[in-house]
């Protein structure tokens, strides 16, 4: 069959660029007759709600005031931050002395700086940090935030961190100028680079205890003032509560994944029976069971404080829920790695170790990611159980006389506050997924 | 490979097995499995002997007696026929445990259907939906589920006009009002003769039902569509208000009416469920949103390219080709999601809905103090729940599984 025409087809008109503006909003926004009244309809909605928004929260909101009756005196529309204004203090570190604020500050500069070398590409030893971090910087930080008389098992904790916080320092300033670690540093200053390798271990070894004397003179020359546990509150004790959690859930995860793929059948059971009683029932009767029945469990006279509970509590509860997802990771590797791992002579340790393991974790980096906000966004509930953590505080904002019946402002603050930390902690993860999967050749 | 080592490995005699007791694998295996064993065995024991002590000690009150004692506290919010002083514990634990399922179930429907939406729209080709839809995820995931149920219940359904100036959701017909005590509904009360309307109501969806096999029947045959959906519809409405009319109307309604300083009559449900409701539906949307578009993204394009070659129009790209193959990789992260919706409907306490925790391991605990039972029997509710979940989920990754092939 053949179609005949007697005028040639005039040519169709070029197409609009997609590369032009206006291409652009024709293709994206207004392609079709719905498209456009979807468009239309989708800014108006915007437009309310971004103006709705704006008047309410800064064109007629009062941000100075002294009582909730005088921004009501301002305006009835508009927001009243004056409440959340003053007690920004309140909300970011509870109930902890005025004068010792220092010390949580100081605290988490410090926790910055130790960390710091983790994204310097030039600084060595990454494993070190990371590790001297899990194992050091929360006693030193337990110490600086309770404060108190020091035991003998303290001071020793305490030197070593200070010890450890030094050399790292030194790492990574060395690294930093000339791309060695440290201890290849000291050496070849001290004229030892050619001496055997047992010599240099020694010295480096030697070093060490100097150092971790001169901190132990040092730190037992002075004490912070002690501050009870019921002091702490606000977003510190969030972030307190979350980063032990954080820290220790990882372990407890891998543990956990582990003896659920084990071969041996006690240790399967067991933890397959620990991980499903945890993830089926929800935290809140986890930390309650934790606070009004762990006193039961214990011998007579055997008391830990309810902030200790809550940790043990979060603790176990975010492990088994990270062992699933490091268990999901290590099924997605492929058997032959670890028949290659023991065709090279490695045993089970080092199979997992430095095979299976890292493959596995670097697979998950986003669901682990995810499940750490999770647990951020978990801690909320020890206000439930009388805490005063972050929900805690702007809670009773509310309750202070002269800002009776403030609800909304706070909680909307503990809202763009909770939002700001874990977006930005879901956005890294995305980019650390793209750095490390850019290495890598599937 | 030189010839020096392919001598030298030819020569090699495979060591014979010698017995050692240190590395024996089996050996091995049944120590470090004793040993755990011994260790949670004796953790076990020693809390049990340590709980029962100090139960005896204190004077505490054990074993499940306490189910059928009378309970002294009255609950705003129930299913069933309930009286303080007359019910008991195991009244109680049941309301509880209905509570949670209703409001979760609610949750569940709510969050699904919303998520589906918001999952198609955030891979919307119109830029300006995708991004709402993106921005409506980002933020309520990110907040944490707490904060929300608080504020919804603080912020907006405790701030609702008080009882004399309610607002009426029914356009003035009165039906359904809404104030700071809640939301008040008229409930229908079914006559003498209304199980013949739902009679005429079966009748009719098994006729649909039949009538669209038959179309499907005919389709397979001979290739010709029928149109389906319009008569059905027309059918399953028609047929049942016929009956009903026919019938004489037999359906009374209870309708809500403002009595001294309350209303009275109706179906009610306190402000904290309304604002559990949307607290729970909103933020597991967003969850279920981002599993949604990840399982239709998990759908090769070139099926969307095919379907949409052969001439079927985007809605039944979407509806015919690319859902029914993301499915199985949507359901299995869905479901968790609903677990998720059950267990956090316990956040209920935070603002006094009673649900489970807040009424029976909450209030009736402090009552009547059987710690470990009233504990024990809460976790077992939602182990429950769990596990039945979890079964039916096996149950379709099995079928999905064996479709597959």
């Amino acid at each position: 069959m053949a179609i005949i025409k007697a005028t040639k087809t005039p040519a169709r008109p070029e197409p609009l660029s997609e590369t032009s503006v206006l291409g652009w909003l024709r293709k994206n926004l207004f392609s079709s007759a719905f498209n456009t009244v979807l468009t239309v309809f989708t800014i108006y909605v915007i437009y309310l709600t971004v103006s709705g928004v704006y008047v309410w929260g800064y064109a007629d909101a009062t941000f100075v005031a002294e009582t909730r009756r005088e921004c009501y005196g301002n305006s009835l529309t508009g927001a009243c931050w004056a409440g959340v204004i003053d007690w920004l203090d309140n909300i970011f570190y509870g109930r902890y002395p005025r004068d010792e604020l220092w010390r949580i500050n100081f605290g988490g500069l410090l926790l910055a700086f130790w960390m710091a070398p983790l994204w310097i590409a030039r600084a060595k030893g990454k494993v070190l940090v990371g590790a001297s971090v899990v194992v050091f910087y929360p006693f030193l930080a337990g110490y600086l935030f309770s404060g108190g008389d020091k035991g003998l098992f303290m001071q020793v904790m305490v030197s070593g961190a200070i010890v450890a916080f030094v050399i790292n320092m030194a790492n990574a300033i060395v690294g930093i100028l000339k791309q060695e670690s440290i201890a290849q540093f000291i050496i070849k200053r001290l004229g030892q680079a050619n001496k055997a390798d047992k010599k240099q271990r020694n010295l480096l070894i030697g070093l060490v205890a100097v150092g971790f004397g001169a901190a132990y003179l040092w730190q037992s020359s002075w004490t912070v003032e002690f501050v009870t546990w019921t002091k702490w509150g606000g977003l510190f004790l969030t972030l307190v509560i979350s980063g032990i959690g954080i820290a220790s859930a990882l372990p407890g995860g891998i543990i956990l994944a582990l003896g659920r793929r084990s071969k041996l059948p006690v240790l399967r059971v067991l933890s397959t029976g620990f991980i499903e009683i945890f993830r089926s029932v929800p935290l809140i009767t986890v930390l309650f069971m934790a606070t009004t029945m762990f006193p039961l469990f214990m011998r007579e006279g055997f008391v830990l404080n309810n902030l200790v509970l809550v940790i043990i509590a979060v603790v176990l509860f975010n492990a088994c829920y990270m062992a699933e997802t490091v268990r999901a990771g290590l099924q997605a590797i492929p058997k032959g790695q670890a028949e290659g791992a023991h065709t090279i002579g490695l045993g089970y340790w080092g199979t997992m170790g430095l095979i299976i393991m890292p493959q596995a974790l670097k697979h998950m980096i986003p669901n682990i990611v995810g499940s750490f906000i999770g647990l951020l966004k978990d801690t909320t509930l020890v206000s439930i159980i009388g805490l005063f953590d972050i929900l805690g505080m702007l809670r009773s904002i509310s309750k202070d006389v002269p800002w009776l019946g403030l609800h909304k402002e706070p909680l909307i603050f503990g809202a763009i506050l909770f939002f700001i930390i874990c977006f930005a902690m879901s956005k890294y993860s995305r980019h650390l997924e793209v750095k490390l999967s850019a290495g890598s050749n599937h | 490979m030189t010839d020096k080592t392919d001598r030298k490995a030819a020569v090699r005699v495979r060591p014979k097995e010698e017995f050692n007791f240190f590395q024996d694998q089996r050996v091995r295996s049944a120590f470090y499995q004793i040993l755990t064993a011994g260790i949670v065995g004796w953790m076990v024991w020693y809390l049990i002997s340590n709980t029962a002590h100090n139960l005896e000690v204190r004077g505490m009150n054990t074993g499940f007696s306490f189910i059928n004692a009378t309970a002294g506290f009255d609950t705003d919010f129930k299913l069933i026929e309930y009286k303080p002083g007359i019910g008991t514990y195991g009244d109680i634990f049941i309301i509880g445990a209905l509570n949670t399922l209703l409001i979760s179930f609610l949750s569940i429907i709510v969050s699904t259907v919303l998520g589906f939406i918001i999952g198609v729209l955030r891979l919307s080709s119109n830029w300006l939906v995708a991004k709402v839809a993106l921005a409506y995820v980002e933020v309520f995931r990110n907040v944490p589920l707490l904060i929300q149920i608080v504020f919804w219940y603080i912020g907006v359904f405790s701030l609702l006009p008080v009882v004399k100036k309610s607002l009426d959701l029914s356009f003035g017909a009165e039906r359904v009002i809404l104030n700071n005590r809640g939301l008040y509904f008229s409930t229908p009360i079914p006559g003498d003769l209304f199980w013949m309307t739902l009679v005429a109501l079966a009748v009719a969806v098994i006729g649909a039902i039949i009538y669209r096999r038959r179309a499907r029947q005919r389709q397979d045959a001979s290739g010709e569509q029928t149109k389906t959906l319009l008569p059905s519809l027309a059918a399953i409405i028609i047929l049942p208000l016929v009956v009903y009319f026919a019938t004489d109307m037999p359906l009374e309604w209870d309708i809500p009416t403002l009595q001294g300083f309350n209303y009275v009559g109706g179906t009610s449900v306190p402000p904290a469920f309304l604002a559990l409701l949307v607290a729970l539906s909103i933020y597991h949307a967003a969850h279920i949103a981002e599993s949604v578009r990840a399982g239709i993204l998990s759908v090769n394009r070139g099926q969307s390219d095919a379907a949409m070659a052969i001439g079927l129009k985007p809605g039944k790209v979407m509806g015919l080709v690319i859902i029914p193959q993301a499915m199985p990789a949507i359901v299995p992260p869905l479901i968790s999601n609903w677990m998720n919706t059950v267990k956090n409907s316990s956040l209920a306490i935070a603002i006094g809905y009673s649900d489970i925790v807040s009424l029976f391991m909450q209030t009736a605990l402090n009552q009547a103090g059987y710690a470990v039972e009233m504990v024990g029997m809460t976790m077992a509710f939602y182990m429950f729940i769990s596990l039945t979940i979890s079964f039916f989920l096996n149950i379709y990754n099995k079928r999905v599984q064996l479709v597959e092939r």
